[in-house]
């Protein structure tokens, strides 16, 4: 791989217990790369991520991001330059579609105790700045979002996920780690998830993309890491994960006959 | 088609004329209502006091989630540091009105610093002790307070060689209270009550933005407890003096439900909750019921129950249907004529 590498993890630990839910896991993810990560229910797909992003801390192993270690809560990554979205959507429900945008476009002004007292004083007088206001509506016109002053309560699950996807846009993120961005997700919402991802790739940023559905991951995906148990059963190109034996093994129990 | 394009938007982004217009006319009728009556012009300061500590309270624990039990210690401290500061120096007395706030907010943030790893019922608890420790405080440090007999007949609030009258208060009273009321209404729709806000249901989520919600929650906290500084910095000046007893358990209840019952959209529901809340306590008919606090307490259950999102919020969904059958039947008229 010629890109020059984003985000590396090296020998990545988790455990709960005695269980081991990541287990030397090494992942590398390249400028302008879409990684596809897959896995069945429980292989530890979103326990890597929350490990990379902070959600939890991580046993054993190193994070680097643009060659800077990466550790510390997930706040610190944010700044870093990591951007996510959850397995269970996580928008607030009174905030508005075009706030919760907005959240992620001006978080990098609020980024220390500082720049909150400054923010709050600011707040008090001035609203929101015309570019922030132009920049939520260039993201939700990219991603196909509409009715920008509607409730999140009041989305179905995919479009919270299509808003949840812009407000890790807004962030101009370094890496962009999408879990199971597809899920629930209508036409409309397939397409707008997959121009944001598009976006993220012509600036020379990474992705991380999580599904289930390999078939859909595999057809945005530069390359695919398949974990089974916590630990890597595949890394490679998403045409011959499709027909390899380890697909075959991990989703539909099937042994091989060669080895 | 995409869910998120069906319905039109019906509210506004806090639009800055309206809140102004009805802000005016709500001065208006105060004054109007209050005249000449000095009963009626005690009740009303003593509601814009409470009406700002229940500001301070919207904050941290309606907008951002945090139920802190300090506020009625942030009030005391803003109501002592004006009699201080009148009795024992010789500094101008606008000082302290700033000064006071800033005690508040300092002691607010180190509070919050220290129960940083406390939430729900344990931070309830331990602030709640702090206000009770600092209450006790008041009435042993006597060299400094006044101690159980408080401070009182201090000299009263002079502006540039001008001396403010109890009217004069009272007016400038409305006044401050609008003014904070308007103010946090806009911060509630900045970039920074958008965090805050999402902070209160998501907190992961925002510390992911690479917002620290720590610090977030600190700042909030800090700032409310200067706003309610400045109500307890407000009826210390009208009424020339404090006392141990006037901001005990009781106005931190009023402040907790002061914008529940008034709404909770929008910070002018502490406001409205705060007269509701003076007016039921104190000035409720003896004809009806003996006990106006007793009043003020069926009030919070009935607004709770038949109306969740309180006064305000009632008000705003009845105004919403109105426009949205208005709009329905303006366009079936539409409908025929084509």
């Amino acid at each position: 791989m010629s890109r020059p590498i984003l985000l590396s993890g090296e020998r990545l630990q988790k455990r709960y217990g005695g269980v081991i839910a990541v287990s030397d896991v090494s992942i590398q993810v390249g400028a302008g790369e879409i990684l596809g990560l897959v896995g069945p229910n429980g292989a530890g797909k979103t326990t890597l991520i929350d490990v990379i992003t902070g959600a939890q801390q991580l046993d054993g192993g190193e994070l680097l991001l643009s060659g800077r270690v990466l550790s510390g809560p997930p706040s610190r990554r944010g700044r870093q330059g990591l951007a996510r979205t959850f397995q269970y959507p996580q928008l607030a429900q009174e905030l508005t579609v075009r706030e919760s945008i907005l959240l992620g476009r001006v978080a990098r002004r609020l980024d220390s105790p500082l720049s909150l007292w400054l923010g709050l004083l600011r707040g008090l007088f001035m609203p929101v700045r015309a570019d922030d206001e132009a920049a939520v509506e260039r993201i939700a016109r990219d991603t196909r979002i509409g009715g920008l002053q509607r409730r999140c309560g009041d989305l179905t699950l995919g479009d919270q996920r299509l808003v949840e996807v812009a407000r890790a846009l807004a962030q101009d993120p370094a890496v962009m780690i999408l879990d199971e961005p597809f899920a629930g997700a209508d036409a409309t919402g397939v397409a707008g998830i997959g121009e944001a991802i598009r976006i993220v790739q012509r600036q020379g940023h990474g992705v991380i993309l999580v599904d289930h559905n390999v078939d859909l991951v595999a057809a945005h995906a530069d390359r695919i890491m398949m974990l089974d148990q916590g630990q890597v059963a595949f890394d490679g190109d998403p045409g011959e994960c499709l027909k390899s034996e380890e697909m075959q093994r991990v989703y539909f129990g099937k042994r091989s006959h060669g080895r | 088609m995409n869910a998120l394009v069906r319905r039109a938007p019906l509210r506004s982004r806090g639009s800055v004329l309206p809140q102004i217009l009805w802000a005016v006319a709500g001065m208006i009728a105060v004054v109007l209502w209050v005249g000449g009556s000095g009963y009626r012009q005690d009740l009303m300061v003593l509601s814009c006091s409470y009406a700002l500590v229940g500001l301070g309270m919207y904050i941290p624990f309606i907008m951002g989630g945090s139920l802190s039990a300090a506020y009625s210690a942030y009030a005391a401290i803003g109501a002592y540091t004006v009699c201080i500061v009148a009795v024992r120096t010789s500094w101008p007395l606008p000082m302290a009105w700033i000064l006071g706030p800033l005690v508040a907010c300092a002691v607010a943030v180190l509070l919050g610093m220290a129960t940083r790893r406390l939430s729900g019922n344990y931070l309830v608890a331990v602030t709640l002790l702090f206000g009770f420790a600092f209450q006790t405080w008041t009435i042993d440090a006597s060299g400094i307070t006044g101690g159980s007999s408080g401070m009182l007949g201090i000299r009263k609030l002079e502006i540039a060689g001008w001396q403010v009258s109890r009217q004069g208060l009272f007016v400038g009273s409305l006044v401050v209270v609008c003014s904070v009321a308007f103010l946090i209404e806009r911060l509630r729709l900045s970039p920074w009550g958008i965090a805050l806000r999402g902070k209160r249901e998501i907190p992961l989520a925002v510390e992911s933005t690479g917002i620290p919600v720590p610090a977030l929650e600190l700042v909030s906290l800090g700032f409310g407890a200067a706003v309610a500084a400045l109500g307890g910095a407000l009826f210390s000046g009208y009424n020339g003096g404090i006392h141990p007893e006037t901001f005990g358990l009781n106005i931190l209840f009023l402040a907790v439900f002061m914008p529940l019952v008034g709404g909770v959209g929008t910070p002018w529901g502490a406001v409205v909750g705060a007269v509701l809340a003076v007016q039921f306590s104190l000035n409720f008919p003896s004809s009806i019921a003996k006990s106006g606090s007793f009043a003020f307490a069926v009030a919070v259950m009935l607004v709770l129950l038949l109306a969740p999102k309180g006064v305000l919020g009632y008000l705003a969904l009845l105004r919403d249907r109105m426009r949205r059958r208005r709009s329905d039947g303006s366009a079936a008229a539409g409908g025929k004529q084509s």
